[in-house]
């Protein structure tokens, strides 16, 4: 219903864009799940502080695969949106296939845009031989979360009883599961295909990619796919769909779940009655990860037009969608953080002391890192050898990790080169 | 006099030219694509032989492809035609009710199997769906004797769609599920053709069971209905893509036991735009077509004329 008024509301909005001369710009981002409430927050702000845009809506991309590879096609066509919400490590080829514009421009027009809170960390995940092409949208980190309901079955009442490592996960699945718990755990493997393989590796306090080097096949590799094969055994993980499991979680029939922060929005707002914590990712060592992968999105700049003002005005979004008020709905709508100062210190101080689920993430900002591409045409395909062989691993196609650890980076390497 | 012989051109130029640009050239600029390495956006391909082809039947995850291609097909095809035939003689063999039948096995295949495919996608969930919910019903009664349906009540009952043993057979079924309506109306039309002089002369040559009149008479009168029904079934399970994509819309199934050659192809080209080998999985496609059709007609004209 929602939905529809909103879709009402910019039929309505076209057409008297029409009569009043309004500058129109495109405008499409990936997870409608995660994000659709976003910019039904963001939306009428943004109207009532620039009367003279109007924002039209694409169809929302399904993942950021999905996002990268749509925006590359309609280069082709000449077709693009002169806004678009990429996944971080899917900007470069956008910069590298001169799809995306730089942002430099735009900034130095800008009197006190260091103000507006966009420092220097967060905008380096947007740039690209020293100029800014994405500015960061909303920032995630892996984090557990339990259902404590559960939890208790395993004798964990309190959160600093919950599992600071894997083998204490598969302790805790054990219990679990004797306590008769169908489905003791859930572990993300399937988020983008990649990215949870970037935690373990980051976790070592090692890249996965080095250069071109697809950095699997190093000890620490080995270390990663072990860990999961160990975790996905020992928790008799079973293959779910990330929809199903994201479902199941909130139907309080799993325990725990590893995922993104980005859901816990998400996760509230259909749970069913249990209490929610979520605590920091597990470490390989007991000191916990040492490092981890900064998911989330930029905002691109892809317009194609000529004229001054529609590329002006894809700024104004561009730049009210991540700071302000903008990038507190993100907050306050997802379990995303918003890579803006600003909008940290003054907009969301009592925030997180409110929310305290959403506050995992912020806590191990420290440990933030890259969340790496895969360079080249192939970048995509790569993407997919990595998702095909992990789920290798929990549909127990692969039993024998140093042969699926060759047998990966040999094809990744290829695909690389 | 040389007017006149040109004039035909007149007529034919417009058929002949639409059948270049329209299905000949897509084909041709396919197979030079097929033998580069170009990736959509980019302003140039690199000439790479036949070295596309050569990871297609090479590779492991092409022979997953194949795996689950043939898997499809061997099992859609014979099963359609099979309750396609069947449910066609049922329904001929009725007084009353026969257009009743024939819409109600009819409708899956009207209906846009995308759509059904959301709705199978609600059935097969693994704990509030439909079928592992009625399954949890029989649970402490005699069909626990039965070891798998024990195993089933002790955790949970299949994941119908994501389990690797199963996923391929899944599809398979809503396949099956899907097609032998369209089959049964096909062999409905063969029947009606066939004389009823023919059962009479056969009765009194000393045909007297069903099963006689049905060898003798019904099966080798529908010998072109068949051939042509096979024909299009095996085309048809080639191409089958919307189920794979809306149930696996990442990776073509559970280690992509469900990775069949359209969506190989939708994935390459399209999801990662690596046109080139999307165009070589296509030429290896039309090959297979091509094969398939050309069989036909060989069988067409060979064994199958009575009338």
């Amino acid at each position: 219903m929602q939905k529809l008024t909103t879709a009402i509301a910019l039929v309505l909005c076209a057409g008297s864009a029409m009569a009043e001369d309004k500058v129109t710009i495109e405008f499409a981002y990936p997870y409608s799940h995660l994000f659709d409430v976003t910019y039904e927050n963001i939306l009428p702000k943004f109207y009532e502080a620039h009367p003279d845009i109007e924002v039209k809506f694409r169809a929302t991309y399904e993942n950021y695969e999905d996002a990268n590879n749509t925006i590359l096609r309609e280069a082709v066509a000449n077709e693009l949106p002169d806004v678009t919400m990429q996944g971080l490590n899917r900007q470069a080829i956008l910069v590298d296939k001169g799809i995306a514009k730089s942002l430099e421009p735009f900034i130095a027009d800008e009197a006190d845009f260091a103000k507006e809170g966009y420092h220097k960390a967060m905008l380096d995940l947007g740039t690209f031989d020293d100029a800014v092409y994405g500015l960061p949208f909303s920032i995630s980190l892996p984090v557990g979360y339990y259902n404590m309901e559960v939890m208790a079955k395993a004798g964990i009442t309190s959160e600093d009883q919950l599992p600071k490592t894997w083998d204490e996960v598969i302790g805790t699945c054990q219990k679990l599961t004797e306590a008769g718990v169908d489905n003791p755990m859930f572990w993300g493997w399937n988020i983008t295909g990649n990215w949870f393989l970037q935690a373990l590796m980051w976790s070592q306090d090692t890249p996965t990619v080095i250069g071109n080097d697809f950095n699997l096949d190093s000890p620490e590799g080995l270390k990663a796919l072990e860990t999961m094969k160990a975790l996905f055994d020992g928790c008799d993980m079973q293959n779910i769909e990330w929809k199903a499991a994201l479902s199941s979680f909130s139907a309080g029939e799993i325990g725990m779940m590893f995922w993104s922060t980005s859901a816990v929005g998400a996760v509230e707002r259909s749970m069913g009655d249990f209490t929610l914590v979520t605590h920091e990712f597990p470490g390989i060592a007991a000191s916990g990860p040492m490092g981890l992968p900064a998911g989330g999105n930029a905002a691109m700049l892809t317009s194609t037009s000529e004229d001054p003002a529609v590329q002006a005005a894809a700024w104004e979004w561009l730049k009210f969608i991540t700071s302000g008020e903008g990038a507190a709905d993100v907050a306050r709508t997802t379990g995303y953080m918003p890579p803006n100062q600003a909008a940290n210190d003054i907009i969301l101080k009592d925030f997180y002391a409110e929310n305290p689920a959403k506050a995992t993430a912020v806590r191990q900002l420290p440990l933030l890192r890259d969340w790496q591409a895969y360079p080249g045409d192939n970048g995509l395909a790569a993407t997919q050898v990595i998702y095909d062989g992990l789920e290798g691993i929990v549909t127990r196609e692969f039993d024998d990790m140093s042969e699926l650890q060759e047998q990966l980076s040999e094809e990744v390497q290829d695909l690389l080169d | 006099m040389m007017q006149h012989n040109r004039a035909y051109l007149w007529f034919i130029a417009p058929a002949l030219i639409l059948m270049f640009v329209i299905l000949l050239l897509p084909i041709f600029i396919a197979a030079g694509m097929s033998l580069t390495d170009y990736s959509l956006g980019n302003s140039g391909a690199e000439f790479v032989g036949l070295e596309n082809y050569e990871k297609i039947f090479t590779r492991s995850t092409y022979a997953k492809m194949f795996g689950a291609t043939f898997r499809y097909v061997f099992v859609v095809v014979p099963l359609t035609v099979g309750l396609g035939l069947g449910a066609a003689l049922l329904i001929n063999s009725l007084k009353r009710f026969g257009d009743l039948y024939k819409t109600i096995y009819f409708l899956p295949v009207m209906a846009a199997l995308i759509a059904m495919a959301i709705v199978w996608e609600f059935a097969f969930h693994p704990t509030i769906g439909i079928i592992n919910a009625t399954l949890e019903h029989g649970c402490g009664t005699f069909l626990e004797g039965w070891s798998w349906y024990a195993k089933g009540c002790a955790r949970t009952f299949p994941l119908w769609l994501t389990d690797r043993n199963y996923a391929i057979w899944t599809v398979s079924f809503i396949g099956i599920w899907q097609g032998f309506g369209f089959n049964m109306v096909l062999y409905l039309a063969g029947l009606t053709s066939i004389p009823r002089d023919l059962y009479h002369a056969a009765e009194m040559d000393g045909a007297q069971s069903n099963w006689d009149r049905f060898r003798l008479v019904t099966w080798p009168m529908l010998g072109p209905t068949t051939v042509f029904v096979i024909t299009i079934s095996m085309i048809r399970s080639f191409q089958v893509f919307d189920t794979v994509e809306a149930f696996y819309p990442q990776g073509g199934g559970p280690s992509k036991s469900v990775y069949v050659m359209m969506f190989a192809i939708y994935e390459k080209a399209i999801q990662q735009n690596l046109m080139g080998i999307g165009a070589a999985i296509t030429m290896v496609f039309l090959g297979f077509v091509l094969v398939l059709t050309l069989l036909q007609r060989w069988l067409v004209e060979r064994r199958t004329h009575y009338a």
